[in-house]
């Protein structure tokens, strides 16, 4: 076996779990059937949101066909795939290529750098066709059938499904190699890793702008009569995003001639080359940029008296735990990414793009119009905390807290500090996080929406208290299944389920009390005050149960 | 003190018994040593002790307190090192340090001249101010060690604490335990290295397969081992280790 096969297989053993021998294995057996009924529990909570994304696409075919349009949502499922793809490729590529403790020890193996970067682009492009399952597979389901296309659109469907996710994450690898090379240049490695990889989040973002913002005003008449004019039109607007997608759309639609071919090939040609050139880059600049990238540097400097003295004043055991808490989730780089910064980030790419396209084109936004009647400023205020919500639920923080702990989690069984503190300080360092992605939010918000002080002030106050009982179900859920057997500080909080749950919980929670605010309360005073109390009332009860139940729980866990 | 009454912990749902009905009594005043070869059961024990983990049966008591029924009162008797000196890498030495302080509940006024004199005795005033992940094996078992004995506690537990320190802090931490025992606290410690047992322990006790099957001191062991095949065979095993 190649030296690229064997490192594959045992990376996608170490990884995605899969190994043909261990299912073999009885003693085994359950703990696969335990993993498979997860994941069916995972989907059917996710079922709702495909039912919903799937009639919307059902609607658009039948609407689009009669004007010849229907093409279209083919696009419209890789666009948004591709971007997705992208998008998250960055952070899985920077963590998985760069912070996982596994890849520097395969520095010591007689390997090619293409080799490593070859076989762990490989895992995560087996991540990736899971992530493309619920946004890819409805698209082509619905055209295929509902247009009665022929046999041969359905092996494109699988050749083009299996190829989607090689360009974005080419393209993903690419920046993301090249400022790596660099960021390791530095002394202060983790801070620089953490830089390089806001670096290259952000170009991902701008790429994206970029790509929206160019092209012709949607709102041009002749524009309009153009598009509607190609069969195309519609298709070849929204693959502007990711123009690549054009030729797999066209692929599709054209099935059943030589020119449908011909097209697969050129995005076969494309994705392929997408991911020769990443292959080629990393051959050059990998393991440049892994070499000592775990080295840190020491000063090795006796500190002065004064240091001791401002630094030894003492605190009370809770605020320590908290602090220590804090420190690890700014300083340790999977943990800032894709716990802190995901916090940060999401309001600005929210901002962002509205920006942008009102500064492209006149006008006032719809939702400035909401900001006049009640039942308006109802909707915006259930909108915005409900976004709160979602950023609390899918942050990471809370729902992983036991997760990062892994193999140190015995410390926290002996110290002296009870757990129901340990569990009050793990809250807290979510909740200032919490915190700050609200406010932030609700900065951005402002920026978009002319909302006035007295509302900023409510909605502080009632972001404040809903996220309370989404931050605290993700503890409990982490608290209920830890993932501490991991290797690699990214696996606590990266492959981890329990952030899926969370965020679950918190679309639940929130679907449910906004939608009775929605839907039954006219007055915005009378909604803030039945949200205070909803929000209020969980958040008690969740308390209650974290303290008594979860603190048997936490008792049971063992280091 | 500590007073471990038969002591058991199983896994895989009571197949694998790792520690299987142990008793033992160490007293104030004495150096313990718990001596057995990988995979005895000797961190089982530890961890049982520390409540790190749950004992499925028996009771432990430190300085009659209770590991179950009062955890807080019975952590606070003690300082632990565990074996594995690879904790909190992102923090700094001093951060460290203060943490444990800290949750010690140790005043500022004890904290800064009790680190000074560790820190210094151990030869980290230099390294305290970086990241713990820039130490190396021996400099974190050292930091680590320091963190366990800022708050004085009576009893030190110690799993495998020799273990990569250089010849200089290994002599240090057994002069360090004699003292502490002399003192009239206790001293547990475990090892698989005979020859550490042999020149300070007061009494150790030997661990195989989950179960004790020696407590006494080093004389009464080797007495032993002459009339008792299967010790005989652990002891000669015990110092082909060393």
């Amino acid at each position: 076996m190649s030296r690229f096969w064997a490192l594959l297989k045992v990376l996608l053993i170490n990884y995605l779990g899969v190994s043909t021998s261990q299912i073999k294995a009885k003693k085994n057996r359950i703990k696969y059937v335990k993993k498979i009924a997860l994941g069916i529990a995972v989907v059917g909570a996710l079922a709702p949101t495909i039912y919903l994304y799937a009639w919307l696409l059902i609607r658009g075919f039948d609407l689009l066909a009669p004007i010849g349009q229907e093409r279209a949502i083919l696009t419209l499922g890789l666009v948004m795939v591709s971007s997705i793809i992208f998008f998250f490729g960055v952070f899985y590529i920077i963590n998985f290529f760069y912070f996982a403790s596994d890849a520097q020890n395969l520095l010591a193996l007689p390997l090619r750098a293409w080799e490593v970067l070859g076989a762990r682009f490989a895992v995560i492009l087996g991540y990736e066709y899971l992530t493309e399952l619920p946004f890819l597979l409805p698209p082509l389901l619905i055209y295929g059938v509902k247009s009665g296309a022929p046999f041969v659109y359905w092996i494109y469907a699988l050749i083009g499904y299996l190829l989607a996710p090689l360009l974005p994450l080419g393209l993903a690898a690419i920046p993301t190699v090249v400022i790596m090379r660099f960021a390791n240049l530095s002394r202060r490695k983790d801070l620089f890793r953490i830089l390089g990889s806001l670096v290259v989040i952000s170009l991902a973002v701008a790429y994206q702008f970029v790509f929206q913002k160019a092209g012709p005003n949607a709102m041009d008449p002749a524009f309009i009569q153009n598009l509607l004019s190609d069969r195309n039109g519609l298709m070849n607007i929204i693959s502007r995003v990711f123009p690549s997608t054009r030729y797999l759309g066209l692929a599709l639609a054209n099935a059943d001639g030589l020119i449908g071919l011909l097209q697969l090939l050129q995005f076969a040609g494309l994705s392929f080359l997408a991911v020769a050139l990443a292959w080629l880059v990393g051959e050059k600049l990998y393991f440049q940029g892994l070499v000592g990238s775990s080295e840190t540097t020491a000063r090795r400097k006796a500190l002065k008296s004064s240091d001791y003295q401002r630094m030894s004043k003492g605190t009370s055991p809770l605020l320590s735990y908290l602090f220590k808490e804090v420190r690890l989730l700014l300083r340790t780089p999977p943990y800032f990414i894709n716990c802190v910064l995901t916090n940060l980030l999401v309001p600005v790419l929210l901002v962002v793009p509205f920006l942008i396209q009102s500064s492209n084109q006149e006008g006032i936004m719809p939702w400035e119009s909401l900001v006049a009647n009640p039942k308006g400023q109802i909707i915006l205020m259930t909108a915005i905390t409900g976004l709160v919500m979602f950023l609390a639920g899918s942050n990471a923080i809370s729902a992983t807290s036991l997760s990062r702990e892994g193999k140190e989690f015995f410390i926290s069984k002996y110290i002296p500090l009870s757990y129901s503190k340990q569990i009050l300080a793990k809250l807290l360092s979510a909740y200032i996080f919490g915190v700050l992605g609200a406010v932030l939010l609700i900065l951005a918000a402002r920026i978009l929406i002319p909302l006035t002080i007295s509302t900023i002030l409510l909605l502080l106050l009632v972001s404040m208290l809903a996220m309370a009982p989404v931050i605290e179900a993700g503890l409990l859920i982490d608290i209920i299944r830890p993932k501490q057997e991991w290797g690699n500080e990214q696996q606590a909080v990266k492959q981890n389920l329990n952030v899926v749950f969370s965020m679950l919980f918190a679309v639940l929670l929130g679907g449910a009390i906004l939608y009775t605010v929605i839907r039954f309360i006219h007055s915005p005073i009378m909604a803030v005050g039945f949200m205070l109390l909803c929000f209020a009332l969980a958040a008690l009860v969740l308390y209650y149960f974290l303290m008594t139940w979860g603190i048997k729980q936490y008792e049971m866990l063992e280091g | 003190m500590i007073e471990i009454t038969s002591v058991s912990k199983s896994y895989n749902r009571g197949t694998v018994k790792a520690v299987d009905g142990v008793s033992l009594s160490i007293q104030d005043g004495e150096i313990f040593g718990f001596l057995g070869p990988n995979g005895a059961g000797k961190t089982t024990l530890i961890k049982m002790i520390t409540g790190i983990l749950n004992a499925d049966e028996g009771s432990i008591n430190i300085n009659g307190k209770d590991i179950r029924r009062d955890p807080l009162g019975a952590k606070m008797q003690f300082g632990f090192v565990p074996d594995d000196p690879n904790i909190f890498a992102r923090l700094t030495g001093i951060e460290y340090l203060n943490f444990m302080a800290d949750i010690y509940q140790v005043s500022s006024e004890i904290r800064l001249p009790r680190m000074q004199e560790l820190l210094n005795r151990y030869e980290m005033a230099n390294t305290v101010g970086d990241q713990i992940q820039s130490y190396s094996h021996g400099m974190k078992q050292k930091i680590v060690v320091i963190g366990a004995l800022l708050h004085n506690p009576p009893v030190w537990i110690l799993d495998e604490p020799m273990t990569g320190l250089d010849p200089r802090s290994s002599f240090d931490l057994k002069e360090m335990m004699r003292e502490h025992a002399d003192a009239g606290n206790t001293v547990f410690f475990s090892t698989h290295v005979l020859d550490v047992a042999e020149k300070i322990c007061d009494r150790l006790a030997i661990i195989n397969k989950g179960k004790v099957i020696f407590c006494g001191s080093m004389e009464e062991i080797r007495a032993h081992a002459k009339e008792n095949q299967s010790l005989e065979n652990l002891f000669l095993e015990l110092t082909e280790n060393e």
